[in-house]
């Protein structure tokens, strides 16, 4: 840590809650990165292992039921349950803070048909209901990824029966969101 | 497995909790050394072990520490586990005594804690943390816990009173125990109940107070224990298994189910003969965890066992069924000094068979149970230890 005052402003100028804009975290891993990319043409990919067939989340280097070296992105079926959700009311994330100024923000954590727990952004308005206490565990949902304003491929939760074949669907429910627009200090910096 | 015989736990400190502390962590842990050897009368070459725990050492690890402090040790080992290092450290260092690779080893957790230092921490927790967790809100820990906590009073019936009476009784111990954080403060029920929420269910009681500080104990024979006149405790049975129940949705148990029958037998005790229970509080719902699965009660029953039982340092609450638990108060309300809340347990529990606790000793303490828990990689806590320790009958 400096002390030469140069430096002091410099680290108090770069502080997160000043900036203007705030996004979602941008930092992703290599594997990260892949999930990214390999979701950007379809509603949800995941890795799938060549030789046993099970499907891997969060991005790993090998199976977890073979350990082998054979993972290959696929689109998969974004089907679920409800495993918990929560509302987030404090984050350490200045994007999200700003967010939760005006709301809480809720999570879901949701199993997959496919065999694994996914964390996703809930989009509680297709559920037709306000707070996420409300959901019972075990209710049926989709997952689908959409690229945020930090250009990464995040999960989000939605109602079963909740179109969202199309692209424009997703679009239109990650833009509810507010996913894809920077959290934007509104007095200025 | 073979038991702990001949190893002796001696001289526990607990070292500068503060909320927040421009020092590293090496000034953490090299205070915490200090004060070991000055409670020992030892010098810094009688150290020959050194087990290290730190999540705020930066590019400097166990070994970059010796240099730091200027020790030769001829055995280490770094403990990056969390809320299960102390145990974890005991369990190794105990054994390199019985082997002789070492004489008298030092266990310390230490963490600074800088200015947002802990968004750093969370933010980049491992893998799973940066790609798949921390992205969906920032939570850090108290997401996936919040989660835990959802389920479990899904599952279970729990209410937010029911795990309040964890919080409450620890903070009236705390106020017994002039180093923590919180101890100046009480607690109602009321105050737990009206708490704004932080990751709903949870609220801000529910969750620990992130600081810095130093937690540390020597371990040696006890041959060598008595020849420096020190007072130590014994370790009657010591276990931990990792990333057990992997396949279930969400963590409702943990390791602990699979290995407290053996522990108790082992020490030949059971759970009534236990004197004090210290759990790993990072969220009261972990701590219920714990009660069930080592066996205090059956799975689900810990809001009913809980408000049935006197967690009072000295069994001044209502209830008949006493057990002092979490006796200093606790992470809720010492505070969590990064992986020094690891060495928590293991260091109240010592003081207090020891008779060296102070205004919360625990009277006729004679066998504790201390449980680790840690590393929340991505939607559950990964580590899980248990230890049972006796006093010893010099």
């Amino acid at each position: 840590m400096s002390t030469t005052p140069t430096m002091q402003s410099r680290l108090k100028l770069n502080r997160p809650s000043l900036r203007r804009l705030a996004r979602p975290p941008k930092q992703r891993t290599p594997l990260g990165t892949a999930f990214n990319a390999a979701n950007l043409p379809v509603a949800l990919a995941l890795q799938h292992c060549r030789d046993c067939g099970s499907v891997q989340y969060p991005p790993r280097e090998l199976c977890r039921q073979c350990l082998g070296d054979a993972l290959v992105w696929r689109p998969t079926s974004g089907s679920g349950l409800l495993v918990s959700r929560i509302e987030l009311h404090h984050s350490l994330w200045e994007y999200f803070k700003r967010r939760l100024t005006e709301k809480p923000w809720p999570v879901a954590s949701v199993r997959l048909d496919c065999g694994v727990i996914a964390f996703a952004h809930l989009a509680l308005e297709t559920f037709g209901s306000s707070s996420p206490a409300i959901l019972a565990a075990d209710t049926p949902v989709q997952v689908f990824t959409h690229t945020d304003c930090s250009l990464n491929a995040v999960m989000i939760a939605v109602a079963a029966e909740t179109p969202i074949a199309s692209r424009s669907q997703r679009h239109a429910i990650a833009a509810g969101l507010g996913l894809l627009e920077p959290a934007i200090k509104p007095e200025g910096i | 497995m073979k038991d702990y015989a001949g190893v002796a736990l001696t001289t526990p400190v607990s070292f500068g909790y503060a909320r927040q502390s421009p020092r590293g962590a090496a000034w953490f842990i090299g205070s915490t050394l200090r004060q070991l050897l000055a409670e020992s009368g030892l010098g810094p070459d009688d150290i020959d072990g050194l087990a290290v725990s730190s999540f705020s050492l930066g590019a400097d690890s166990a070994i970059t520490l010796t240099q730091h402090l200027q020790l030769s040790p001829r055995w280490i080992e770094q403990m990056p586990y969390g809320g299960a290092s102390g145990i974890l450290a005991l369990r190794r260092a105990a054994r390199a005594i019985q082997a002789g690779d070492a004489e008298i080893i030092a266990c310390i957790g230490g963490d600074g804690a800088a200015h947002r230092s802990f968004e750093a921490t969370a933010a980049n927790f491992s893998n799973f943390t940066i790609d798949a967790s921390f992205p969906y809100g920032g939570g850090g820990p108290n997401a996936a816990f919040a989660m835990i906590t959802q389920r479990y009073m899904d599952d279970f019936g729990a209410r937010r009173e029911d795990f309040g009476a964890i919080p409450v009784a620890q903070r009236y111990n705390a106020n017994h125990y002039p180093a923590a954080l919180l101890g100046h403060k009480t607690l109602t029920m009321e105050q737990y109940l009206a708490a704004r929420p932080i990751a709903a269910p949870l609220h801000l009681l529910d969750c620990v107070m992130p600081c810095a500080g130093g937690e540390g104990f020597l371990m040696m024979s006890e041959e060598r224990a008595r020849s420096l006149g020190l007072d130590w405790c014994r370790i009657l049975a010591a276990d931990e298994l990792h990333n057990a129940h992997r396949d279930d949705d969400i963590q409702l148990r943990g390791g602990w189910t699979e290995y407290a029958d053996r522990l108790w037998n082992r020490a030949a005790l059971g759970p009534t003969e236990i004197d004090m229970l210290q759990t790993y509080d990072d969220y009261p719902v972990i701590s219920m965890l714990q009660m069930e699965d080592l066996g205090f009660c059956g799975k689900g029953e810990a809001p009913g066992w809980v408000r049935d039982t006197d967690l009072r340092f000295d069994g001044s609450g209502p209830q008949t069924r006493k057990l002092p638990h979490n006796t200093s108060g606790g992470q809720l309300s010492v505070g969590q000094a990064g992986a020094a809340a690891g060495y928590l347990g293991v260091v109240e529990s010592l003081r207090q068979l020891t008779g060296s606790a102070g205004a919360n000793q625990v009277a006729q303490a004679r066998h504790a149970m201390i449980s680790g828990f840690g590393m929340i990689n991505y939607d559950r806590g990964l580590c899980s230890a248990a230890a049972i320790l006796g006093r010893s009958e010099r």
